[in-house]
């Protein structure tokens, strides 16, 4: 069912790398994704196996030291990669892809309205006037669930769940394509983080949107993922439906992964996966996740490649090279 | 996941309702007027006490805590007997009486100049002739006019400083400002690091600028005049005046600029670069707003405040002119007749001096945090730490 909806960005083998003192750290190495219509993808890692790189990838949002930056994104039927920065700005920003930041506190000018803030995406990028721009502001806001007379407040008197909201209501306004969501609910408590959790399900039940969203928080992230994209060193190492990944993972790290979420009312003790993510500043040859690989065999010296699996499910580890196994 | 849900049951073209919006733009409004009027009250009480405490501790200093009081008497002790001695109808009188006489006419005199009563009372009097800018009387130094009264004085100097400093100051600030503000922008371009090469050019003070450019363009040249506002004599044409104003203004602002300039852009560039990495900057660019919009929005408005504090710290710095640059290039200013009143012992011009530079600097503070309230949503008086 879920794969009758289209396609909307197919990223294909995108590398983003820093340039640093040490050599080319390698954030973001050859990966690839797709995302339907109106669907979430999950992108689950650790901290520092390039999640956030990817979004910023995506965006073109490079740092100052950023070094290699290549591959395709195609969103429909456009390689963005190929715009020239100031039409990128123009026609994809916000426009077609817009993001939540992973702190809304810091991503909201801190002197301007909030109201303002909402409404400035739809003026600049929508042609809108003010006046438009303030009532569409107002819709998304009323449908976050943001009262109105927020409208003239400023980020500082707002709490955590309300600025982000409002920066929901931000990334929406213009009804973008696609929206990353950078870690949103990472800085909340859990009560906010369970109604932000289910405002944004509400929201790609009502909307024609579809969501990247970067997390390491997989129980929570269970809740909105249609797909699963498990991120290590800066590389995609399995993708799946949401339905069949969590019952049953299939690459050892994200069996790893799964293993370590708490559980409520149950004796398994939650595991923890032994070792350092390698450094992305000279990433092991061969398989990444190979030293502290419980399942490791020979072969793992060579970089494995991408198995398909019952169908569609992609998984980048040895153990899958028989069809049996 | 059923298609019908898809389509969604949010609409984009619900009814708005406009009352709404504008009603609570007026609360906020009527909010913030009201706020802003608590605070200027507040402060401008707080700033009063503070200039009268400051003022009262310059008069104490500026008397040694009453020491004078006792030079005076003995000046005082001194004229009268140096005039007992002259006057030849004390020849008869026995030294009792003449020394009686001698002390009745030393009361006298220190009546007349308020010393019999006690030091403390007339401190509060000269703390009220200050506050009211009842400067009184020079003891040495005499304006241009001819005037000995200390406002004169300070008043016939100030213009000349402020023309010269002002000039200076500002070219300096708005241009050291937009370059740091670009230079943010193009980190690590060659500009950059040739502003960054050049920035301990600024250790040098002034005047030592003011020294080369004297003897370059003044000595060797012969293209600007050595010193002075104007030429001698002073052109009757007020067009005249102003041109001959202007090309004496030029070594003098150009060695106050070539001390500073780049270290100032240098500083405002840092700056930049701290606030241009703030995440709503990030953000700003992800909204894919133009890069104008981005430096005026979410770089120059957030640290307006900042801006404003830098500039009105060069107003303060004003008042005062520069006491060794206006030496250096005879400029008829207040640095300049604060270095005479100082060589000449001339303590009410002093006073004066720092009187109004108290009230400057309290006006300016008054003026500045008036604008914080204005331009700082953050900043709020009687909320108590709600800050962030």
């Amino acid at each position: 069912m879920a794969q009758e909806n289209e396609t909307v960005l197919r990223v294909r083998n995108l590398r983003l790398y820093f340039q640093t003192r040490g050599g080319p750290v390698q954030a973001v190495d050859g990966v690839d994704f797709d995302l339907r219509k109106n669907e979430a993808t999950v992108i689950i890692g650790e901290s520092g196996c390039g999640k956030s790189s990817l979004a910023k990838a995506i965006l073109r949002l490079l740092p100052r030291n950023a070094g290699r930056y290549d591959g395709e994104i195609w969103l429909h039927d456009q390689n963005i990669m190929a715009l020239n920065d100031e039409s990128f700005r123009k026609e994809i920003r916000w426009r077609r892809i817009s993001m939540v930041p992973q702190a809304a506190m810091n991503a909201l000018n801190p002197v301007m309205k909030i109201g303002d803030q909402v409404a400035e995406p739809a003026m600049v990028h929508l042609n809108m006037d003010e006046e438009d721009a303030m009532k569409s502001a107002v819709r998304m806001l009323e449908h976050v669930g943001v009262p109105i007379d927020f409208l003239h407040r400023y980020a500082f008197e707002l709490s955590g769940g309300m600025r982000q909201r409002s920066a929901l209501a931000m990334a929406l306004v213009t009804l973008p394509d696609v929206v990353i969501l950078d870690e949103p609910t990472s800085a909340l408590d859990v009560l906010t983080q369970a109604s932000i959790m289910n405002l944004m399900k509400r929201m790609k039940h009502e909307l024609e949107t579809s969501f990247i969203l970067i997390t390491h928080d997989i129980a929570t992230s269970s809740e909105l993922a249609d797909n699963v994209a498990v991120m290590y060193a800066g590389q995609i190492v399995e993708v799946g439906d949401a339905r069949r990944f969590f019952p049953k993972p299939l690459h050892p790290y994200s069996h790893a992964l799964m293993a370590s979420v708490p559980r409520l009312r149950e004796t398994i003790e939650p595991e923890f996966i032994t070792g350092q993510p390698p450094s992305l500043l000279n990433p092991p040859t061969g398989c990444r996740f190979k030293d502290r690989c419980p399942r490791r065999f020979e072969k793992c010296d060579q970089e494995p490649p991408m198995y398909t699996r019952e169908g569609d499910r992609l998984v980048k580890c040895w153990l899958y090279e028989q069809p049996s196994a | 996941m059923a298609t019908d849900v898809v389509t969604g049951d949010f609409n984009i073209n619900a009814e708005v309702d406009v009352k709404s919006i504008e009603a609570t733009a007026r609360k906020a409004r009527a909010q913030s007027i009201r706020r802003l009027l608590r605070y200027t009250l507040l402060k401008l009480v707080a700033l009063v006490i503070t200039v009268a405490i400051g003022v009262y501790i310059t008069v104490i200093v500026a008397n040694m805590g009453g020491e004078v009081d006792k030079i005076r008497m003995a000046t005082i002790r001194e004229t009268v007997a140096l005039a007992a001695t002259a006057d030849p109808s004390f020849k008869n009188l026995t030294s009792e009486e003449r020394i009686a006489v001698i002390n009745e006419r030393v009361e006298l005199e220190a009546k007349r100049y308020g010393l019999d009563r006690p030091f403390i009372l007339r401190s509060f009097e000269y703390l009220k002739d200050a506050m009211t800018l009842n400067l009184g009387f020079a003891q040495q130094l005499v304006s241009d006019s001819g005037s000995r009264l200390v406002r004169n004085i300070i008043l016939e100097r100030l213009p000349s400083t402020l023309v010269l400093f002002g000039t200076a100051n500002l070219l300096l600030f708005f241009v050291a400002l937009f370059a740091g503000l670009s230079l943010s922008r193009r980190y690590g371009s060659w500009a950059d690091k040739v502003v960054l090469a050049l920035a301990p050019t600024s250790a040098a003070p002034p005047w030592f600028y003011g020294i080369f450019l004297i003897l370059i363009f003044a000595a060797l040249l012969g293209l600007l005049p050595f010193g002075g506002m104007v030429s001698a004599p002073p052109p009757e044409n007020g067009l005249e005046y102003a041109l001959s104003l202007l090309e004496h203004m030029i070594l003098p602002v150009s060695a106050w600029l070539l001390s500073a300039i780049f270290l100032t852009i240098y500083n405002w560039r840092t700056f930049f670069l701290i606030y241009a990495s703030e995440d709503y900057v990030e953000m700003a660019k992800a909204k894919g707003l133009p890069d104008g919009m981005i430096e005026r929005r979410y770089i120059l408005r957030p640290t307006l405040p900042n801006i404003i504090t830098s500039f009105a710290l060069l107003l303060i710095t004003l008042w005062t002119g520069a006491i060794i640059t206006e030496t250096v290039f005879n400029w008829p200013g207040i640095g300049q007749l604060y270095a005479r009143a100082i060589g000449a012992f001339d303590t009410p011009v002093i006073v004066a001096n720092v009187v109004i530079y108290a009230y400057l600097l309290a006006l300016t503070v008054f003026v500045l945090d008036f604008v914080y309230a204005l331009v700082d949503p953050r900043v709020r008086v009687g909320e108590g730490g709600r800050k962030s």
